[in-house]
């Protein structure tokens, strides 16, 4: 299936794209608009293409994993479930053009994951990293819901194009960019969100390799490049981009350095590496946009080759850590090749992929000055230094531990992602359109003049290709010189990160929940109060705010109303009465009287046939209740039936207050009776011509005859709810 | 007139509210029976026109009920009978599980059953005499 649709997304592309764009909810202006442009093509490719390989890697490594934690083979459904599903999210949310439905693809990429990264929900850790991916994601996306409204406010329109060509740069760009900005920096994992993704490590190998390396993290620079067209607009979103990129990459980076487990290296590389892309938009340029879109390829495919690997290697001999392994290169000759291979594409070494991946990044960077590509080189020398780290650690050096033999699945999609990174390295050229076409959308421009080769020639690039070398292999070399610091500067991070912001608000928001839930469950008081007091406030506000001075009206009172008065001084006594009556069945007879009354009254209002209708329901509910008293025994009955004293003021002075309200609130409606677009003449005029005598049957079966169908419906449903409920609860 | 009928659509209302915030469950389910009955009464009597019955042939010269208001007033008579049955069956249900209908027993119950729960016990089953 996976297959499927990467071929499709391929014949997309070289069919020269495609576009659906029907209204969806045109009242709101929501257009189903989805394009398969450059940008989404890319996306698209690289979700399908790398979820096809994790696919395929997980079709024998789920069942393993099953076995271990002793759960059900069955669960293996789960995940593919929720992985094809989060690519169909991905491929939607690479296409979609409007910024509602950007939004709706987001948040179902958001829940699919949450169900992937907590895939072992038997395991707590495992619960809390889907919830806090959840959450850090989920939330800030409210942000770009906010920044399209946002926009929309201003500009009148969702569409993506649409916008580009009316914002202007100013306030309202910064602050709705920024808010879109923000919402797919925290989904890559950017400074200061970068918490949750080493968090979310605890998710099976397959979909750290999938997520975390081609598509939730790539989410949010799609989202970038998709409004980049936007962004670019305004200096002070390129530099915030650039720095929060620079953040990124060095507190990856510098953390990636120190790490022991294999697929938390990974993750803070991760990080760093999406804050090379964002670092790249900020710099912005034909080279920025362009260089974006062609690192995430490089990327997507060195590091999802890479955490392949190490759930591989962590298949083959238990071990999760750098310090218990070694020497792995004998035993596994092809694993060690592939993701050597992928090691190279990321470190961009030459005949990789990954060399393109830097010198565009280092052409972007001497486009905007020597300060930026200094930092341009610290981070490719970050990135040669633990990747180097990570691969040597695994497959040289001394032996150690017993390597089992693994299925040829769990090799052969490193292997071919392992080539990939290699012919893309002699063969750029595919690549090259890929990220150009892709570039072209972000850039909202045409890109011709930047091409990827090599170049035998003392040209800048190359010297900062070698200078990396040069740097990482010192890097490497005087590791014991540095490594307390780094150390250092992670555990500060641990102690004083956002991850500590993240938990007390998330602390705080469980006290305020438990805090409502105690007051609106504690008893029926409060769940009935929890309800009807917003509601009052409600009414009283929409009472308040009519203005209802002057208005009220006493009503004429002429003698044929005297009928309806001695029916309404019934009902009102009966209804009273209730409240002090203590005996079951007084009380049901009391109501019914009080049922009795007001049906009268119906007939004195000239309606008979309500009159009729509740005449019928009474007695029908008079029965019901004397069925019920039948089947609960006397005893329980006489305890009941005492008033307890308690709170017997504060129910008093509720009643009272809500009668007040409901006298307020019905006398001022009642005064007020419009007499324009008087639709009851109309009813009136009409009933003759659907060949009925009486307006009100003719408006229930032919008027507004689907309100009665939902009624019967009603009635229907309750039957069958009552006889559930009497059936199930019979005592023995 | 006007006021009259909102006083007695008021008292019938104050007279539901306080029986729903009674701890008898039957006394709650006939509160929420006047509630619906107050209710009923203010929509027939929102009408626009009071006078003869809108039944053909209509009254020459002589004012005619709003039909409108009426056929609204009928699908809500039956919806509310519907509701308190509804109610009804719950409470004997409630009966049967918990055997009493007094709903602060009920709460005090399932507090007890969720701290249980906590604690890693089995629930308590409350349902007189043996057997499933």
């Amino acid at each position: 299936m996976a297959a499927l649709a990467f071929a499709a997304a391929l014949y997309g592309w070289l069919a020269g794209g495609g576009s659906v764009d029907v209204p969806w909810a045109p009242t709101l202006d929501l257009r189903f608009a989805v394009e398969l442009d450059g940008l989404a093509v890319l996306y698209s490719l690289l979700a399908t293409g790398i979820g096809f390989l994790v696919v395929v890697y997980s079709s024998r490594y789920i069942p393993l994993h099953l076995h271990h934690e002793h759960r059900p083979p069955g669960d293996a459904v789960r995940f593919h479930f929720f992985i094809l599903m989060f690519m169909g999210s991905m491929v939607g949310l690479a296409m979609a053009q409007d910024l509602i439905l950007i939004f709706l693809f987001w948040d179902l990429t958001a829940i699919a994951s949450y169900y992937l990264i907590g895939y072992d929900a038997h395991q707590e850790e495992s619960r809390f990293s889907a919830l806090m991916a959840l959450l850090v994601t989920g939330i800030i996306a409210v942000l770009l819901l906010i920044g399209a409204l946002v926009f929309y406010a201003a500009y009148g329109t969702f569409s993506v194009p649409e916008l580009a060509g009316l914002t202007e740069p100013g306030l309202l760009l910064i602050v709705a960019g920024g808010l879109i900005a923000v919402a797919g920096l925290a989904k890559s994992a950017q400074v200061p969100f970068q918490f949750w993704l080493p968090r979310a490590m605890a998710a099976p190998t397959p979909v750290s390799a999938y997520l975390h390396s081609a598509a939730m993290v790539a989410a949010g620079v799609l989202l970038i490049g998709r409004v980049y067209p936007l962004l670019q607009k305004s200096e002070f979103l390129l530099g915030a981009l650039t720095a929060i990129g620079v953040g990124s990459i060095i507190v990856g980076g510098l953390i990636a350095l120190t790490r022991d487990v294999l697929k938390q290296l990974l993750a803070y590389s991760t990080i760093s590496q999406y804050g090379y892309v964002v670092f790249m938009f900020g710099m912005g340029g034909k080279y920025g946009a362009m260089g974006a879109s062609f690192y995430v390829i490089a990327h997507a495919l060195a590091k999802s080759a890479l955490f392949l690997t190490a759930g591989a290697v962590t298949e083959a001999t238990g071990e999760k850590q750098l310090s218990r392994l070694g020497g792995l290169a004998r035993p596994m000759p092809l694993l060690a090749a592939s993701s050597g291979a992928a090691a190279a594409g990321l470190a961009a070494l030459p005949l990789s992929i990954g060399f393109f991946k830097d010198e565009v990044l280092f052409a972007s960077a001497l486009q905007r000055g020597p300060v930026f590509a200094g930092l341009a080189l610290m981070a490719a020398t970050l990135t040669l230094a633990y990747t180097w780290r990570f691969w040597t650690g695994i497959f040289l050096g001394e032996r150690r531990g017993e390597a089992r033999g693994i299925p040829v699945a769990l090799v052969l999609p490193i292997t071919v992602l392992g080539v990939l990174v290699l012919v893309g390295g002699v063969f750029v050229s595919p690549f090259e359109e890929l990220a150009r076409a892709a570039g072209e959308v972000s850039y909202a421009a045409a890109i011709e003049d930047v091409e990827l080769a090599y170049h035998l020639d003392a040209r800048p690039e190359n010297l900062l290709a070698l200078a990396t070398f040069a740097l990482g292999a010192l890097v490497v070399l005087s590791r014991p010189v540095w490594g307390g610091v780094v150390a250092a500067f992670a555990r500060l991070g641990e102690r004083v990160g956002p991850e500590r912001v993240y938990r007390a608000g998330l602390k705080e928001l469980n006290d305020f929940s438990t805090w409502v839930h105690q007051v609106e469950v504690r008893d029926t008081r409060g769940r009935v109060a929890a309800i009807l007091v917003p509601a009052g406030i409600l009414v009283g506000l929409g009472l308040v705010a009519t203005g209802t001075s002057g208005v009220y009206r006493f009503g004429g009172f002429v003698t044929e109303d005297f009928p309806l008065l001695l029916a309404l001084i019934g009902a009102t006594v009966a209804s009273v009465a209730t409240c002090f009556v203590r005996k079951h069945v007084t009380l049901v007879l009391v109501i019914s009287a009080a049922g009795f009354s007001i049906a009268v009254s119906y007939a004195f209002f000239g309606a008979p046939d309500v009159a009729l209708v509740a005449v019928l329901v009474e007695t029908l509910i008079t029965l019901i209740l004397l069925g019920t008293l039948k089947l609960i025994p006397f005893e329980v009955l006489r305890r009941g039936a005492r008033i307890p004293v308690q709170y017997a003021t504060a129910k008093v002075l509720v009643a009272v207050l809500a009668g007040g309200f409901m006298m307020a609130l019905s006398w001022a409606t009642l005064s007020q009776t419009t007499t324009e677009e008087n639709a009851a003449e109309g009813l009136l005029e009409l009933t003759p011509e659907a060949h009925g005598k009486d307006a009100v049957t003719v408006i229930l079966a032919d008027f507004r005859g689907l309100d009665t169908m939902g009624e019967i419906s009603v009635v229907a449903l309750v039957l069958l709810g009552v006889a559930t409920l009497l059936w199930r609860g019979r005592l023995p | 007139m006007t006021f009259i009928i909102s006083l007695a659509v008021s008292i019938v209302f104050g007279a539901g509210a306080y029986l729903v915030l009674q701890r008898n469950l039957i006394r709650v389910v006939i509160g929420v029976i006047l509630i619906s009955n107050a209710a009923n009464l203010f929509i027939v009597a929102a009408g626009i026109m009071r006078g003869r019955p809108p039944i053909y042939p209509l009254p020459e010269g002589q004012v005619v009920s709003d039909p409108l208001v009426q056929a609204m007033a009928l699908t809500a008579i039956v919806i509310g009978s519907s509701v308190a049955a509804l109610l009804l069956a719950l409470s004997y249900r409630l009966y049967t599980s918990h055997s009493t209908i007094d709903i602060e027993d009920i709460s005090r119950a399932e507090a007890e059953d969720a701290e249980a729960l906590d604690r890693g016990e089995p629930i308590r089953r409350r349902r007189r005499g043996g057997g499933a």
